[in-house]
This record gives structure tokens, sequence and C-alpha cells, in this order.
């Protein structure tokens, strides 16, 4: 008998922090951007009073732990598509591969940012897109609103399409930025847009062109597809898919605890269907799954691929109708063991 | 950036997106010739048409700038250019303190140390140019402030006979003197040059 460990099903929660961290990571760099032009201006008594309250904040937010605000604070700058951490640079893997292809040329001390995070897909799989993508924890809670208008009686969107879309749209992309001389992607790309606009708004004084597009999507996945965007269009989506095809760290599905209750199923944010061991190259680790199932019955495994499809679950009322020599050796040792 | 509203950015937005291809084709074919606006690239940034191959639009260079200057572009430059750095000297111009560089991932913005020899030989943001219809100095007042202004004086910029202001060759272009510009409009303008790296 397998041991189960039964704090996965709470990692959904620590995938939540994680996301709210990134998102407020990115609201606090360029407020911390903005406190740094003010000490660089050495004008304090020039701001106005709101600034000063602005300045004041900042301050006592950041003084236990930098010396000189202008250089410290130079530590962290940047977003998830680009970013620079105490001097480890780091880029999204579609940022290096929309250059590449913009350019027609490789600068290796960039392609070299993307390293790890291609390293960390090839492990782990999607988990950029469920676990630090802040467009992610937007869209997730813009899902969560359509469920409350459904509770309301309203209809949301709930179409389905192809789901290879995305390679195209990611091939598409690379071709358009090859054509232009200049990286297309980045203007479709969620994170990237709200990693941008984030900054804009509350550095620039506006919002740019890309919360336009970036709204587009929060209503198409509103109104036409729980999900469409991320399932059907992101390119960025379908890049981690394909270099997470071979990850190691996989959900399992645990054939003799499942109840094919299909809450699985309903959960899934990707479309997938843990119930009937369907993850493939698209899931994103986010462990929604596990924290929905009543049976515990979805665990993490390390292998190459999937299980092949298991069956019906040994808990659900399929199983116990279907009669199959494995079905009934299981029954006997049941029935043995009461 | 600042009259960048939403209402704006939405007609821009839906004009980006019919007119993509159209721009496209109008910025492979010439990057510097499309635009009727007078902008710089940030200090050591490539030639326009390298830069924006290699820029990826992160906005880092404008995060880490302490002087504000480095803003962002929306759909009114052409599709190729959306979301890339430039800055308006008369608005807020570069102080040359070249982190900007430093921060930049892909080297659109080359890292170059902060020193004048290495600023000399590897800034060519533009030049700047004296009106001398407009000039003060020209015209009999007495003013030099665009010299007082400038990070390299007496290198890029020279004052003579009631401090008439001479630019020379050496002139990287940061756009100093046309900020500090008392007269109005502005008597000195740096003239982009977006092509030389």
């Amino acid at each position: 008998m397998r041991v189960r460990i039964f704090l996965w099903r709470h990692l959904n929660k620590l995938r939540w922090v994680s996301l709210s961290l990134v998102f407020a990571m990115l609201i606090i760099l360029p407020c911390l951007h903005i406190y740094q032009t003010y000490v660089a201006a050495h004008a304090y008594d020039l701001l106005a009073p709101s600034e000063k309250r602005f300045y004041d904040v900042m301050e006592s937010l950041t003084a236990p732990f930098i010396n000189d605000p202008a250089e410290d604070l130079d530590a962290v700058k940047g977003n998830t598509w680009s970013g620079n951490f105490w001097g480890l640079k780091l880029s999204d893997p579609l940022a290096v591969l929309g250059q590449m292809a913009a350019g027609f040329s490789l600068y290796w001390p960039f392609i070299l940012t993307a390293l790890i995070p291609i390293a960390v897909t090839a492990f782990f799989g999607r988990v950029f897109c469920g676990w630090i993508c802040p467009a992610n924890f937007l869209y997730e809670l813009n899902s969560n609103l359509a469920a409350w208008l459904q509770w309301a009686g309203l209809r949301t969107g709930a179409r389905r399409f192809d789901k290879r879309i995305k390679y195209g749209v990611l091939g598409l992309g690379l071709l358009l930025s090859a054509a232009t001389g200049s990286i297309m992607v980045a203007a479709v790309y969620p994170p990237a847009i709200v990693g941008r606009e984030l900054y804009y708004v509350i550095a620039q004084g506006g919002f740019g062109v890309g919360m336009v597009f970036f709204v587009g999507t929060l209503l198409f996945d509103l109104l036409v597809s729980r999900r469409g965007f991320c399932r059907y269009l992101c390119p960025g989506g379908a890049l981690y898919s394909l270099l997470g095809r071979y990850r190691l760290v996989r959900v399992r599905r645990v054939v003799e605890s499942c109840n094919d209750c299909q809450k699985c199923n309903a959960v899934c944010e990707f479309a997938l269907a843990p119930m009937t061991d369907g993850f493939g190259q698209e899931c994103t680790n986010c462990a929604a799954c596990m924290a929905v199932c009543p049976t515990d019955a979805l665990t993490f495994d390390i292998r190459l691929f999937d299980h092949p499809e298991q069956g019906p679950g040994h808990l659900g009322r399929r199983y116990r109708r279907e009669p199959s020599d494995e079905n009934d050796a299981n029954k006997a040792a049941e029935e043995a063991a009461a | 950036m600042r009259r960048r509203t939403f209402i704006q950015s939405m007609g821009g937005g839906a004009l980006a997106a019919l007119a993509t291809s159209a721009t496209a084709a109008n910025a492979a074919a010439s990057p510097s010739a499309r635009s009727t606006k007078r902008y710089l690239r940030p200090p050591g940034a490539l030639a326009e048409e390298e830069f924006l191959s290699r820029c990826i639009h992160c906005g880092q260079c404008g995060e880490a700038c302490p002087n504000r200057c480095i803003k962002y572009f929306g759909a009114e430059n052409g599709a190729a250019a959306i979301d890339t750095p430039y800055i308006e000297p008369r608005e807020k111009a570069c102080i040359l303190c070249m982190k900007c560089g430093d921060v930049c991932p892909t080297g659109a913005i080359r890292p170059i140390p902060r020193e004048a020899g290495a600023i000399l030989e590897h800034v060519h943001m533009g030049k700047a140019k004296v009106d001398e219809n407009l000039c003060l100095s020209f015209q009999g007042k007495s003013c030099g402030v665009c010299y007082w202004a400038c990070p390299l004086p007496d290198v890029a910029i020279t004052v003579g006979y009631m401090e008439q202001p001479h630019v020379t060759d050496a002139c990287v272009g940061c756009g100093l003197c046309e900020r500090s510009c008392i007269q109005m409009p502005q008597a000195i303008r740096v003239m982009p040059n977006r092509d030389a790296t």
C-alpha cells in the first residue's frame, strides 16, 4: 500500500500565496522606483503633500533593510518577463525565443538568463503558468467571478476550442517577430503585458495599449470561453507546454482511492481530465485538482510519462459493476480483508 | 505617457490591431523614417533597427532611471515600436547615469561605464543644435544656461562672446541643454541620431 502524503491537498493554498506574492511584487517594485527617484532628486521639501506621504510610507517600509535607497533598491528590478534579482537575471523563455526570431541572432548573455526557467520547466512542467504568472492570477480570479455570476443565474461563456490553436499562435507570433524585426509576441503575452502595464500605471501615469488587449482577454474568458486565452491562445503557455512535455514531476491518480466523482475534471482550469488520467503536456502542476479531491486520490509522482488510463476508480460505482478478472480478484481481496 | 489616457490607448490599440501588417511593412522598410516625432533612445542604445530587434519591451530601463526620463511608446509610433523606451528631452532629459544599460538584459542598451571618456566614445543619442534666431545670447541678452546645464561643458558645448553657445561634435545628445533652455520655444534642440551606435 502506498503511503499518501495528505499535505498535497494544501499545496493549492501555497500556490495562491505564490501568485499573490508575485503580483504584490509587480506593484511594489514600481512604487520603490518612484521612491528612489524622490530620494535621488534630494527635494523632499518640494514634494506635494501626497507625495510626501508616499515617501514616508516607502521609507518606513524599506528603512530596516537598506542603507541607501537610491543604490540598494536597484537590487530587484523588472517583472516576470525579464527581471533582475540581486544580480541574477532571469527571463521568460518566450522573451528569448521571440528576441532570437526578431533579431536572427544569438546574444548569449540574454539567452543564459532563460536557462533557470527552462530547467525548472523541464523538471516541474508548466509551473510558471500555475504558480507565478501574474496574468493567471487575474484570470483565475476572473474565473471565480464567472462562477459567482453563474451562481447568480447569469450565463458565462463555456465554449471549447482546439487546444492546439496556441501552438499556431506561438508560431505565428514568432513569424511576425521575424518579419517585423520587433518582438511581436510580447504584445500578445498576458504576463508580459500585466507586468508592463502595472509599471506604466504606477510609475508612468497611465495604462498603455497592452491593457486594451488584456481587458479583451478577460472579457473573452468571461463571455466566450472559460479560461479561453490560457487554454487555447497563449503563446507562452504553448512554449512552456512544449518545454514541460517530458517533465519529471507529474500529478498521478491513485486509482485505488478514486471514486469517479469528476470534481477534478470540473475544477481544472486548463480543461484537462485528471479523472481519466488525461494530464498530458499542458498540466501546470497547479494542484487545484488535489485540493478538491474528496478521497485524496491525486498525488505527485516522479515519472517521465503519464500513467496510461487506469479505468474507473475503485471506490466508484462503475468499478463495482464492471465484471473483470482483476476486479473480481480485488473484491475477493477486500472481502478477505474484511 | 502623461497624455496616454485610457481612451486614447483604446483608439490606439484598435488602430494598432487593424494596421499591424501595414505598419509592420513600413517598419521593415525604414525604421527611422516612419516617425514624425522627435525622440531620443536611451544612452548607449543600438542603431534603431537593431535596437528594435533586441528590445524585449520589459520596461527595466525605465524602472532603473533615477530621473524618470525614460518613457514608453504607445501605438503612436508604429507597431514595431510599441512599448519601446524613448526620451523626450524637453520634458525630461537624460542625466547620463548609465543605469539603463546596466539593467538591460538584451544589450539593446549597451552597458557603458559612467566615465566621461566612455560616454563620449559610445553614447550617440543625437546632437544639440542652436537656433540663433531664438537664442537669447545671439539676441543680445547674455544667457548661457545651456552651457551650465551641460554635463560635458567645454567639451560638448563652448560659449563665446555674450555666452553664445557653440555645440561641438563631441555632443552626445543627452538633452539637458534643451531641458534647461529658458526660451519658449526652446532655442537649442537635440537632433536625434538613432542610426549610429
